[in-house]
Order: structure tokens, then sequence, then C-alpha cells
């Protein structure tokens, strides 16, 4: 699964320990999420996107049914 | 996750080596008890030893789930994946290498030794223990790996 989690991150100028820190989460976790190799839990992804202050759908990419309509 | 604030920063390495060092001591606070206490003649010793023993596993079963609690899912989903495929793996390979030195000469290498059957066992115990977590290091720093 693709993710915007870096993109965001980076608007916001932020560091990977910073939003490890918001999440409260490691920040090899972080990194794990960006890089698409860890999906995150159901309640991780929510904590994401209240932090980011965005929907799940559009942080969280389905690669298998391609971007949302 | 406190709803109040930010939520708790997951314990890292120095957590895990304090945990470490805790349970260690503790252990051998066990073992100076068991080999002190567990020499006493008849049912007495065997009572103390399982007591020593039991205590020691008690207090290292509750550091795990107290550190368990403390660490993220990423974490948590790298150890049960290394415990079930490096641990399983290296069960396996401990397993095959056991049988196959019995089939092969296990007399010879136990009579020398001196090794009576009840120390053969415990010492099967502990091979394949060691085993298992060699597998499960191994695979815990793949998962890591794969997932950077």
């Amino acid at each position: 699964m693709n993710n915007r989690l870096k993109v965001l991150r980076a608007e916001r100028d932020w560091s990977q320990a910073d939003l490890a820190e918001r999440l409260g989460v490691s920040r090899q976790t972080v990194n794990a999420l960006e890089t698409g190799r860890y999906d995150p839990s159901l309640p991780l992804a929510f904590r994401i996107a209240r932090v980011f202050a965005q929907p799940i759908e559009a942080i969280f990419i389905d690669t298998e049914q391609g971007p949302a309509a | 996750m406190n709803s109040a604030g930010r939520p708790r920063k997951p314990f890292g390495l120095g957590t895990y080596v304090l945990m470490l060092l805790g349970v260690g001591l503790v252990g051998g606070v066990v073992g100076a008890a068991r080999a002190l206490l567990g020499d006493q003649p008849g049912q007495l010793g065997l009572a103390l030893t399982v007591a020593a023993m039991t205590f020691g596993m008690a207090v290292g079963f509750a550091a795990c789930i107290w550190w368990w609690r403390g660490i993220d899912e990423a974490a948590r989903e790298a150890h049960k994946w290394a415990w079930w495929w490096g641990g399983s793996g290296g069960m396996a390979v401990g397993a095959i290498l056991l049988v196959s030195l019995t089939a092969v000469g296990g007399d010879a290498v136990a009579a020398p030794a001196g090794l009576t059957a009840p120390e053969l066992i415990v010492g099967g115990m502990w091979t394949i223990l060691l085993f298992q977590l060699a597998g499960y290091g191994i695979a815990w720093a793949v998962w890591w790996l794969k997932h950077r």
C-alpha cells in the first residue's frame, strides 16, 4: 500500500522523529511506514489521519484498487 | 495512547537493555538460591528448586508483558514474525542436528562425557532453545532490514 506520509511530513517540516513522537511510535516505524513496507493497523491509520487532519483515504492509496475516484 | 495529550513514547533500546539486566539479576539470584538451597535432601530440595524457578519465570514473564505493552505495533509485528519463522526454523535445525547426532552416535558423545539421561534431556532442551533464540535473532534483524 502506498501512502503520502513523506510528502505530508515534509509539508509541515517535521522530521521522522517529530512525526514518531506525535504518533507514539518509534522513528524506525515511521520510516517503515513511509517506504510503504509496513502497513499500519486501523487504529494507527486513524491516528495518522488525525495528526495530519486528513481522511485516511487521502493519505493511504490502495494499490490494488488504484486511487479513489 | 493518552487522548489528553501526546501519546507516550515507545520503549527504546535503553529500556530493553535495562529490562534484560534486571531480569538477568533476578535470574542470578534465583540460580544462587537454587544452588544454595536446592541440594537439600528429599522433597524439600525439590520444592525449593521448583519455587525458585517458578519465581524467576514469573518475574521474567511479568517483565515481558510490561515491555510488550511499551513497544509500538511494528516492533510487536517484528517480534511475532521473528518468533514464528525464526524460532520455528531454528527449532527445526536444532532438532535435525540432535536427532542426527543421536542416530549416528549418541552413545559415543554421551558416554565419554559421563552424562546421565536427565543431563542429556536438559542438554537437549537447552540446545533446542539456543537454536530457537538464534533463529529468532536472525529473523528479527531480517524483518527490520526488509522494512527499512
